[in-house]
C-alpha cells in the first residue's frame, strides 16, 4: 500500500506493534488509556498526562528501596549453631573468592550494575522532562536505557532466592531478612516501570515536552 | 510530499522509531542509531553467537553445578542430577522450575534460532503458518530466565560455606552462565526484518 507524507517526521505519527510488526497510525486516546494492536492486541502505547511525575515518584522510590536491599541481609540461617547470613553484595563477592570471576562479572552487571543504572537513568531523563531541558542529554540516556534494560534480571534474582529458600530447608532455620522484602518492592516497581511505560513512549513525550519547546 | 510503501516502513530496534527503509545504510531519524548497515553480517555474528552458546551448554550439562561437603563427604550434582534429586525429596514445582530454566528453555532456545536461522536463508517451512515473530518474541520473553540456576547456586554458595559444611558452584556454572549469555548475545543480534523479507 503506497500512502503519502508532507516530510519524513510525520512518520512519528505511525507505531509498528513490538509484537507482530503490524503498522499503526497513531490517534489520540482519553487520559488514562491505552491504544492496542489490532491483530494481536499487545498494548502499543498508553496516554497520561501525569507520566513525568508518576515515572519520577515510582523511579525515586524504586532507588531507595535499592538501597535498603543492598544494605541488610537478604537471609539469615542457623547451621550447627552458628548463624550465616548474605546481603546482595557478599553473594557477588563470594563468587570472585572462590575464583569464578566470569559468573561472578555476570551477575554484578545483570543484578547490580544494570538495575541499578536503570532507576539512575529513569530518574535523569524524567527530572530533566521535568525541567524541559537536556535535549541532546535525554536522546542519549533513552538509547542506553535501551541497550541495557533487556539485560537487567533483579526479577530473575529474586526468583531465585525464593528456589534458593527451599534448596535451604533441610540446612537449618532460615529467616528471611529486611532486604528481602524491600528486593520484593523494588522487584514489583522494576516490572511495572518497564511493562507500563514503553521507551517508545518517553520518546513520544521528549517530543512533545523538548522539542516542540525548541521551534517556538 | 514523498511517497512510501508501506512495507519499505521499518521499526527502529533501538528506540522504536518507524523509518523509511533506504537500502543498506539505515540510519534512525529520531536516535541516529544504525539499524541494518552494522548489521550487514546479517546471520553470521547470530550463527557465531549461537555456536558459541551450544558448545558452552555441553560442558555445562556434563561438570557439577553444585558441590556439597558435608562432615568429609563430598558431593556432587550435575544440572539434571540437582533435579532429580529435587523430585526425589518430594518439592515438586521447585524442581519442575529448574527443569524449566535450565533444560527446557535454553534447548528450545537452541531449536527456535536455528530454525529461524536457516529459515530465512533456505525456504524452509515458507509455506507453513508459523508466526515468526511470535517464536521470536517468545524466546526474548523466557530466554533470561534460564539464568536462574546460576543465581540460586550463587546464594547457597554464599550463604553456606562453614568448616563442616559447604556448599561450593562447580564449573558447570560457569559453562552455564556463559551460554546463557551467548543465546541471549545470538537473540539480539537476529536481524528481525530477515524474517519479514523471507515471509
Amino acid at each position: 500500500m503506497i500512502m503519502k507524507l508532507e516530510n519524513e517526521n510525520d512518520l512519528d505519527n505511525f507505531i509498528i506493534c513490538h509484537k507482530c510488526f503490524t503498522l499503526h497510525e497513531e490517534v489520540a486516546i482519553a487520559d488514562g488509556s491505552k491504544a492496542c494492536c489490532r491483530k494481536c492486541g499487545y498494548i502499543l502505547y498508553r496516554y497520561d498526562s501525569k507520566l513525568i511525575d508518576y515515572g519520577l515518584a515510582l523511579s525515586f522510590t524504586g532507588l531507595i528501596f535499592f538501597i535498603i536491599a543492598n544494605f541488610f541481609p537478604v537471609l539469615k540461617i542457623d547451621i550447627l549453631g552458628s548463624e550465616q547470613f548474605i546481603t546482595i553484595p557478599k553473594t557477588i563477592f563470594s563468587l570472585f573468592e572462590n575464583q569464578f570471576y566470569i559468573v561472578g562479572l555476570i551477575c554484578l552487571f545483570f543484578i547490580f550494575i544494570f538495575p541499578l543504572m536503570i532507576f539512575l537513568i529513569n530518574i535523569m531523563i524524567f527530572s530533566m522532562l521535568k525541567l524541559q531541558r537536556g535535549t541532546k542529554l535525554t536522546k542519549e540516556l533513552l538509547i542506553i536505557l535501551s541497550h541495557i534494560i533487556p539485560w537487567s534480571m533483579a526479577d530473575i534474582f529474586f526468583i531465585s532466592i525464593l528456589v534458593a529458600l527451599v534448596k535451604l530447608i533441610s540446612f537449618g532455620q532460615i529467616h528471611i531478612g529486611i532486604s528481602f522484602w524491600a528486593l520484593m518492592v523494588f522487584v514489583l516497581i522494576d516490572i511495572y516501570i518497564t511493562k507500563n511505560i514503553h521507551i517508545s513512549e518517553i520518546w513520544m513525550l521528549r517530543k512533545k515536552v523538548l522539542l516542540s519547546k525548541d521551534k517556538d | 510530499m514523498i511517497e512510501v510503501d508501506e512495507s519499505k516502513l521499518i521499526r527502529c530496534p533501538i528506540c522504536d522509531a518507524v523509518n523509511i527503509d533506504k537500502g543498506k545504510k539505515n540510519r534512525c531519524r529520531r536516535c541516529d542509531s544504525a539499524i541494518y548497515h552494522h548489521r550487514n553480517f546479517s546471520t553470521e555474528k547470530s550463527w557465531a553467537y549461537l555456536i558459541t552458546a551450544m558448545i558452552a551448554y555441553i560442558p555445562a550439562n556434563l561438570y557439577p553445578m553444585l558441590v556439597s561437603n558435608a562432615f568429609g563427604i563430598r558431593d556432587e550434582s550435575t544440572i539434571i542430577g540437582g533435579v532429580v534429586i529435587l523430585w526425589e525429596h518430594g518439592s515438586y514445582p521447585i524442581a519442575a522450575i529448574i527443569f524449566f530454566a535450565s533444560i527446557i528453555i535454553p534447548v528450545m532456545k537452541f531449536l527456535i534460532l536455528l530454525y529461524l536461522l536457516i529459515s530465512v536463508k533456505y525456504p524452509l517451512g515458507k509455506d507453513k503458518k508459523v508466526n515468526k515473530h511470535k517464536l521470536y518474541y517468545v524466546t526474548e520473553v523466557v530466554g533470561p530466565w534460564s539464568m536462574i540456576d546460576v543465581f540460586v547456586v550463587a546464594i547457597l554458595a554464599a550463604l553456606i560455606h562453614l568448616s563442616s559444611v559447604e556448599i561450593l558452584a562447580g564449573t558447570a556454572a560457569t559453562a552455564f552462565a556463559i551460554s546463557v549469555f551467548f543465546t541471549l548475545l545470538a537473540a539480539h543480534a537476529f536481524d528481525e526484518r530477515l524474517i519479514k523479507e523471507n515471509r
